[in-house]
């Protein structure tokens, strides 16, 4: 569970997010939402990125299979140079590194298991793991590359 | 941000590779026509390209010297002097060019920093604002976004701005070696919108556009002087070391090497349209395809 001072916190960065996106804040429906999230990540997400987004060891070198391994999804990791639209394709699509020496895809697609609200719920909670600066980062570029008209 | 506005002025002409008393014909009239027409045209005799750049709209061939910027709107026939802002001291090191947009130029260097011009060199503005110094080391142009543009400034990472250099944002330290240039390429596959090939003091670095992790491309060792890709064939990564040039058919993955024109290179460039220039030695050298044979444009 997530300790209340955390909580607050998850809050009142989402509603900053709400708010830098120009829509109407609505702090239960962020919290639900994070919470959510929470919930389907460490369903789905967890086993591979870490429980805490940590990702997997030396996963900035190819594995012994020619895969690059999973990244974290926190602070240390990649994950808020993207926006809002593109974190949304790479979980409903998956994507495949053209550069991995087998043919599966490197993140799998989760377009048939979850819905676009759960994609956007996931992505919220995946949100509370980075710094205030990479935060600010992120919702800029999101501006120009905002979620899917389905996730909204 | 400051403006300047210069004059092109005329310097020597195009020398191709002949041998025996033709060749040496050529040599005196280049000679004649140098001290003729320019007392800078030493530069492009002697000096080392460092950089190459092409206006594809306008069939305008650049190249530049630490020191000076040449343009050719003949493919090399005759070489016109671009002045840069009198106020501008340094040297330049790398140069930037789009097929995206008509006589756009980007150079930057060691206390340049970067300097945009929007018409082919007849005039520049600073576009430093928000780079924490002047000493960038290279500038590149993303393939597809005219005002996109990434700058390495030394010991602190690339920066980019997507409003053509108006304004500067840190994303990312780089790979861990130096990099001497730096190019963009729109070949498939990233996770945004193209990747990023860096040649280094050691090897070939390549990342996606997101800045999401340098890799080694293809184990590569050595200093590699330039890097740069084909327009129409992306996955194609051509690499200058030493007086060789590599060139991969898969992003940088495998290397072979392909004949070259002698000199030490310093500078390379494949044209919208598919065509191989080398720098070396402070000649420019142009190869039409992969099975042709080097040919000289200038002495």
């Amino acid at each position: 569970m997530v300790k209340a001072s955390h909580a607050a916190a998850v809050g009142l960065l989402a509603l900053a997010s709400w708010a830098d996106a120009g829509a109407t804040p609505a702090p239960s429906r962020s919290f639900d939402q994070i919470t959510a999230g929470r919930a389907i990540y460490r369903q789905n997400c967890a086993s591979c990125h870490g429980i805490r987004g940590e990702g997997a060891p030396n996963w900035e070198r190819p594995d012994a299979r020619g895969e690059m391994p999973p990244p974290p999804h926190n602070a240390s990791g990649h994950t808020w140079k993207h926006g809002d639209g593109m974190l949304y394709r790479l979980v409903h699509d998956g994507w495949r590194d053209p550069f991995n020496k087998t043919s599966r895809l490197t993140m799998p697609s989760f377009g048939t298991q979850l819905t676009p609200i759960e994609i956007r719920s996931v992505i919220a909670y995946i949100k509370t793991m980075w710094t205030s600066e990479q935060s600010a980062f992120q919702r800029t570029e999101s501006r120009r590359e905002p979620f899917p008209p389905e996730a909204r | 941000m400051t403006g300047y506005e210069s004059r092109p002025r005329p310097v020597p002409a195009r020398r191709m590779m002949l041998s025996g008393a033709a060749g040496a014909v050529a040599v005196l009239v280049g000679l004649l026509t140098w001290h003729g027409a320019n007392a800078d045209a030493s530069h492009t005799t002697s000096a080392p390209i460092v950089a190459l750049g092409f206006d594809a709209q306008n069939h305008v061939l650049l190249k530049a010297t630490a020191e000076t910027l040449y343009r050719s709107a003949d493919d090399g026939l005759h070489w016109t002097r671009v002045a840069l802002p009198p106020g501008a001291h340094g040297r330049i090191s790398a140069m930037a060019t789009t097929a995206r947009q008509a006589g756009l130029v980007y150079v930057s260097g060691p206390g340049l920093g970067v300097l945009r011009s929007g018409n082919d060199g007849r005039s520049w503005e600073d576009r430093n604002a928000g780079l924490p110094a002047r000493s960038v080391e290279t500038v590149a142009v993303h393939a597809d976004q005219a005002d996109t543009v990434y700058a390495y400034v030394a010991g602190r990472g690339i920066f980019r701005s997507r409003q053509g250099g108006l304004n500067w944002r840190l994303m990312d330290r780089g790979p861990r070696e130096n990099i001497l240039q730096l190019i963009h390429s729109n070949m498939p596959g990233s996770m945004q919108t193209g990747w990023l090939f860096a040649a280094t003091a050691s090897g070939v670095r390549r990342s996606m556009d997101c800045f999401c992790g340098w890799r080694n491309a293809g184990g590569l060792e050595g200093k590699m002087n330039a890097v740069t890709y084909d327009p129409r064939q992306p996955e194609q990564i051509y690499a200058a070391t030493g007086k060789e040039i590599l060139l991969s058919s898969n992003g940088g993955e495998q290397w072979t090497r392909l004949n070259a024109p002698g000199p030490a290179l310093t500078a390379l460039l494949v044209s919208p349209d598919g065509v191989l220039y080398a720098a070396g030695g402070g000649a420019v050298y142009r190869k039409r395809d992969h099975a042709g044979t080097w040919e000289r444009l200038d002495g």
